[in-house]
């Protein structure tokens, strides 16, 4: 599907670190290399098959935790083998990449390897809400967030983005596997400091109950 | 010299271990067959803890049982730096026994569903399981509120505790019971964290963190 | 697996561990489950052992059940061989014993060729059966064994802390033997009496084809050894493996070289897929495709 979704809140993965999400079903390791560099890359190393989420980041490389073998930021080239240290690895193993922008505030991805990256404007001074794992496939989610948000309408941009526009709020749903649905939220603008743990809290209360809705109607 | 009774795959007795390393106290491992021997059952061990489970510690003569109480021993004994367990601070150490509640929790939930798929123990799987997805969303939660509030630790803003060191093995080993962290990104974050205390060490079934 | 394929005889008829005796003892009957096909096992007074099956839907006595080396063995089919032998085990001075049977989420075949892998010993097996900088995996020899299965020589590794006796680290020789499908030895040079080695063997019950249990037997010559330190560091190591094991996709092992890449240190992996695929093994596989 040639298709861009949301899949994290930009600093939700931070310079060095390794995180672990799922895109309609394809198993997704996102990482950021020691200079800044988001990727999204399949979560599996070529080698042996084991998830390269139980591995590391290691400046501009993720290293596989089984062999240590090192796959670069960027291109996922395979870039040294542990076992033959002296020799260079054939260009042909590689971990497998998937294209990936950041638009500010979140990261998005497409499955399509060859898809462009999406014109989505660098909305900058966006404020990432905390996101919701629902287990409720995306359609459940959607219904419930359609049917109102804490008393305000909702609209619906497309199938996977809403929006609150009394509110300023947008919601972007990534549909993690047919059954499970992650619920990312933005807030237009910047908040200042002695509001944001309250509208923080405050968001998170209302999109509990929105999971917890189309949970239960799952 | 403290004498501990220990199973490397228990994540209770790692707790003890990695405190001990994180405070650079020496001990001697005493090292029982659990599993198949089933040697903490034993008639001897049961002298040492009636309840038959580790871990025990033996501190020239102070016989101690249950991790949690060991570890607010061991912080409150040998920590100079007073961080780990702030006896000092009351509401601090309301927050942490809180939590070492919790990590009784996690135990009975993730610890059993780990136990029961890996070691053949009969437990209702389903209901352990749900009860450590429970847990794992309650503490995320705490988790991401925490970061925002610019506090890196499970109860304590600057140091970690041992309540983090109490948390920390079962939600780690939480795959080998079938629960999977993929909803939980702020728990691993703090993990993370956790793995880059001076003095951590892993145990089976949780790698260190990269050298870098 | 087509439901309507019969298992192959290579698996079918051959003799399986399927529990730890001391776990039987302590409970006189369980259930378990070989090659799909659940089981029950019941120990009478007199320390004899009995099973029940539903290999073709109904539930029937099974007749081939023996106990040997400390584990219960079942054939599934008709035995066309014995239980695999372990003639170490009766050197009168070695102190023999299971290691402590454990389940795990990835097909046996997957656990028996991670059994056989040095690449990974200095990183899952860090400060004990391999240590960076020593990452190199210096050239070895796979052979055919003459009774079926492969043999690996002239393996080399600079361990730490070899087994729960040492504490000082040094090269360790290595030498694997795939007895059967599911069934690894490894040999290790003992650091006391050079002229004899210590002996680990890794049985796996395929239970399902994705999912097995680990047996291990082991057999030390008795040089400062007890039961419990054995455990101890076997389930140590095991236990580092089984999380790298249950996160292989796909849980099955690939049989076609192309699945997945093999560097040279990947020597034994290569001539166990392709001995799988040779004496036919399909069950926790991938086969190869076809030509």
């Amino acid at each position: 599907m040639n298709r861009w979704f949301a899949v994290s809140a930009c600093d939700a993965v931070p310079p060095g670190h390794v995180a672990y999400t799922q895109l309609l079903g394809q198993e997704l390791v996102l990482w950021r290399s020691a200079a800044g560099v988001l990727n999204a890359w399949e979560n599996r190393c070529p080698h042996r098959g084991v998830r390269l989420t139980l591995g590391s980041c290691v400046g501009e490389e993720l290293r596989c935790q089984y062999h240590a073998w090192r796959f670069a930021s960027g291109s996922g080239q395979c870039t040294h083998i542990p076992s033959h240290p002296q020799q260079k690895p054939a260009s042909t193993i590689r971990a497998q990449v998937f294209p990936l922008c950041e638009d500010g505030s979140f990261a998005w991805v497409n499955l399509t390897r060859d898809a462009l990256p999406s014109p989505h404007p660098a909305a900058s001074l966006d404020t990432a809400l905390r996101s919701i794992f629902a287990r409720a496939p995306v359609a459940a989610v959607r219904q419930v967030l359609l049917q109102g948000y804490g008393g305000h309408s909702v609209g619906l941009g497309d199938e996977f983005t809403l929006s609150v526009p009394d509110q300023k709020l947008q919601f972007m749903l990534q549909p993690v596997t047919e059954a499970q649905t992650i619920i990312h939220a933005r807030l237009r603008g910047d908040l200042n400091a002695a509001e944001r743990m309250t509208i923080f809290r405050h968001h998170n209360a209302l999109l509990s109950v929105a999971r917890d809705q189309a949970e239960a109607a799952a | 010299m403290i004498t501990l009774y220990d199973y490397a795959l228990s994540g209770n007795c790692y707790k003890v271990r990695l405190l001990l390393n994180i405070l650079q106290v020496p001990f001697s491992a005493r090292a029982m067959d659990f599993h198949p021997g089933r040697e903490h059952k034993s008639d001897w061990f049961l002298k040492l803890n009636p309840l038959g489970q580790l871990p025990v510690i033996n501190d020239e003569g102070l016989l101690l049982r249950e991790a949690q109480a060991i570890l607010v021993y061991l912080a409150s004994r040998y920590d100079a730096s007073g961080h780990w367990y702030p006896r000092q601070d009351a509401a601090a150490l309301g927050r942490i026994g809180q939590w070492l509640g919790f990590a009784e929790g996690l135990t009975a939930t993730a610890g059993a569903a780990r136990r029961h798929d890996t070691l053949f123990v009969e437990v209702d799987i389903g209901k352990c399981r749900a009860g450590a997805h429970a847990l794992l969303r309650i503490l995320d939660e705490h988790l991401w509120f925490a970061e925002q509030a610019g506090e890196r630790w499970l109860c304590t803003a600057e140091w970690p505790s041992i309540a983090d060191l109490a948390c920390f093995p079962y939600v780690m080993l939480s795959e080998e019971g079938g629960i999977s962290r993929l909803p939980y990104p702020a728990i691993r974050r703090w993990a993370e964290r956790v793995k880059r205390v001076p003095g951590f060490i892993p145990m089976s079934g949780i790698f260190p963190a990269s050298a870098a | 697996m087509n439901a309507s394929q019969p298992i192959e005889s290579v698996l079918w008829d051959d003799w399986h561990p399927v529990a730890e005796l001391v776990q039987l003892q302590r409970t006189g009957i369980s259930g378990t489950m070989l090659l799909g096909v659940p089981l029950t096992l019941t120990l009478a007074a007199d320390g004899a052992v009995s099973a029940t099956g539903a290999p073709q839907g109904t539930l029937v006595p099974m007749p081939h059940v023996q106990i040997r080396y400390g584990l219960v063995w079942l054939c599934l089919g008709t035995p066309a061989r014995d239980i695999v032998d372990f003639p170490e085990t009766r050197e009168p001075d070695r102190v023999v014993c299971t290691g402590g049977s454990v389940a795990v989420a990835v097909s046996g075949l997957r656990a028996v060729e991670n059994f056989l892998d040095l690449g990974h010993l200095a990183f899952v097996h860090a400060g004990y059966l391999g240590e960076e900088p020593h990452t190199e995996i210096c050239a070895y020899k796979v052979e055919p064994l003459a009774e079926g299965g492969i043999l690996a020589t002239q393996c080399r590794v600079y361990q730490p802390r070899p087994s729960p006796m040492e504490s000082q680290g040094f090269e360790v020789d290595y030498i694997y033997a795939v007895r059967r499908p599911y069934v690894v030895v490894l040999f290790k040079a003992n650091p006391v009496e050079k002229e004899r080695m210590d002996m680990i063997a890794l049985l796996a019950q395929p239970v399902t084809e994705e999912r097995c249990i680990a047996h291990v037997l082991m057999a030390y010559p008795p040089h400062n050894v007890d039961v419990a330190s054995l455990r101890w560091f076997q389930q140590l190591i095991f236990g580092q493996d089984r999380p790298i094991l249950e996160n292989q996709v796909p849980k099955r092992l690939p049989l076609d070289p192309r699945s997945e890449i093999s560097v040279r240190a990947d020597s034994s992996s290569a001539h166990y897929r392709r001995w799988l695929s040779a004496v036919g093994v399909r069950y926790g596989a991938v086969p190869a495709a076809a030509a």
